[in-house]
């Protein structure tokens, strides 16, 4: 009788030895009826094992194919998802013959837009107020590579400013002086509308919200107009080949009345002298 | 790989509710911690550790852990099922309820999984050579188990009616 060890005979029913290995095995076994019993007992012990952790699986599959909610009866769809399609169906044609009723026909129906998107737009009569996140879009949209790459010194001095600024926008562009009205010039950057550079300069009263005057080139001439965008107001006009909004908080009249003082101030010829120059000022020659 | 998952476990705890729970466990931990999942391993053996490590961990916190680890006869039992409508093997289903835990799952991982000795063993946290072992040993006993089952040769054997007379 051949002894071979258990670690050997297992590793053989597991398909674990090498060729020549199980070849030698296979020898063994045509020859020794003790050892091809106790291969047979270990085959028999393998597969009953196999059967019963694929019985294990079985049973787990077959859960998992329980649980599944069966499809509901009905005609491609179950028959109380197509009840209530058909409920929201009737209540749409109803919501339609009433707004047939209410408006006539054609339909003119009144303008939901929200917010003011652009010149043509109609005036915002909203009462659901934008979201922060919307405000905050549509002032980034502003917002060129000039507003941040060119950097307006002196912020404080207006003649500078608008020195810099007219470069960019027109030359005819000029920086008010408000200081007349109560409202003190506090800086000014270029932003965009479009491709076009669009000059803002704020000003600051002794209180409340800044007060904003816009310009940009435009070739044309208009009068000023008041417009409402939402809780702010605005008078706008073009002169001298620059259009103008003047935006801010106030009411109707006071707006209106700043934008003629501004336009009234623009049409005073500048003074021969300006007040500064980015030059520095000629020093007096010393008396010999 | 959900139903492997769960053999994995059911087998592990020894019940289908109890693997459940432990499965469902292990899975809101693998999705908590998914940065410790390192990319190229196998998702199946990743999983299949990471359900063991819980049960370990779980168990030492017990009192009694090997308490804990006995399999109850009745829920073991119901983890098998034969959709050909063969009856269940209920010896070898006994057998490997006796087994301990790590066994059980070692003839998983191999003779259903068909993981390697190496595969196996880094699910189970142990050398290569103590998966080989321990099939050997298992399969040894289960296979001495059936030899000694097998029904004797048909020789006849006379009970005496009178077995003091005999004597």
């Amino acid at each position: 009788m051949t002894e071979l060890s258990d670690e050997l005979l297992v590793a053989y029913v597991d398909g674990q030895l090498a060729r020549k290995q199980t070849q030698a095995v296979e020898k063994v076994l045509e020859q020794d009826d003790v050892i091809a019993k106790r291969v047979a007992a270990l085959k028999h012990a393998h597969g009953r094992l196999e059967a019963a952790f694929e019985a294990i699986l079985t049973g787990e599959e077959a859960d998992a194919a329980a649980t599944v909610t069966p499809h509901p009866p009905g005609l491609f769809i179950a028959w109380a998802t197509l009840g209530k399609v058909s409920l929201a169906s009737a209540g749409l044609v109803a919501a339609f013959l009433m707004l047939l009723a209410g408006f006539g026909w054609p339909l003119a129906t009144p303008e939901f837009s929200r917010q003011s998107t652009g010149v043509a737009d109609p005036d915002y009569v909203g009462s659901i107020p934008p979201s922060w996140q919307e405000d905050a879009a549509r002032a980034h949209a502003l917002l060129s590579r000039a507003s941040v790459e060119v950097g307006l010194e002196s912020q404080g001095n207006r003649d500078l400013v608008a020195f810099q600024l007219a470069q960019a926008v027109g030359p005819n562009l000029t920086v008010p002086d408000l200081s007349g009205q109560g409202l003190r010039f506090m800086r000014a950057q270029l932003l965009r509308s479009g491709d076009e550079p669009l000059a803002q300069l704020l000003y600051l009263g002794a209180s409340g919200a800044p007060l904003a005057l816009y310009a940009k080139k435009s070739e044309e001439t208009a009068a000023p107009s008041f417009k409402r965008y939402g809780a702010l107001g605005g008078v706008a006009w073009s002169q001298s080949g620059i259009s103008y909004l003047l935006t801010g908080e106030g009411d109707e009249a006071s707006l209106t009345k700043l934008a003629e003082a501004i336009r009234v101030g623009m049409n005073t010829p500048a003074k021969a002298v300006p007040d500064y120059s980015p030059l520095p000022k000629p020093q007096p020659k010393p008396k010999p | 790989m959900l139903p492997r998952l769960k053999r994995f476990a059911d087998l592990l705890v020894g019940g289908r509710k109890e693997g459940t729970a432990l499965l469902r466990r292990a899975l809101q931990r693998m999705l908590a911690e998914q940065h410790r999942y390192q990319r190229g391993t196998a998702l199946d053996r990743w999983a299949f550790a990471e359900i063991y490590q819980l049960w370990l961990a779980e168990l030492r916190g017990h009192a009694d852990p090997m308490g804990q680890a006995k399999a109850d006869d009745a829920s073991f039992a119901q983890l098998f099922r034969r959709e050909d409508g063969q009856p269940v093997d209920h010896f070898t289903i006994s057998f490997l309820r006796h087994l301990p835990p790590q066994q059980r799952l070692t003839l998983l991982l191999v003779y259903a999984e068909r993981f390697d000795h190496i595969d196996a063993g880094r699910v189970l946290d142990v050398p290569a050579d103590a998966i080989g072992a321990r099939l050997v040993r298992v399969s040894a006993s289960l296979a001495d188990r059936l030899s000694a089952r097998e029904p004797h040769s048909a020789g006849a054997s006379v009970e005496p009616l009178y077995p003091e007379l005999a004597s």
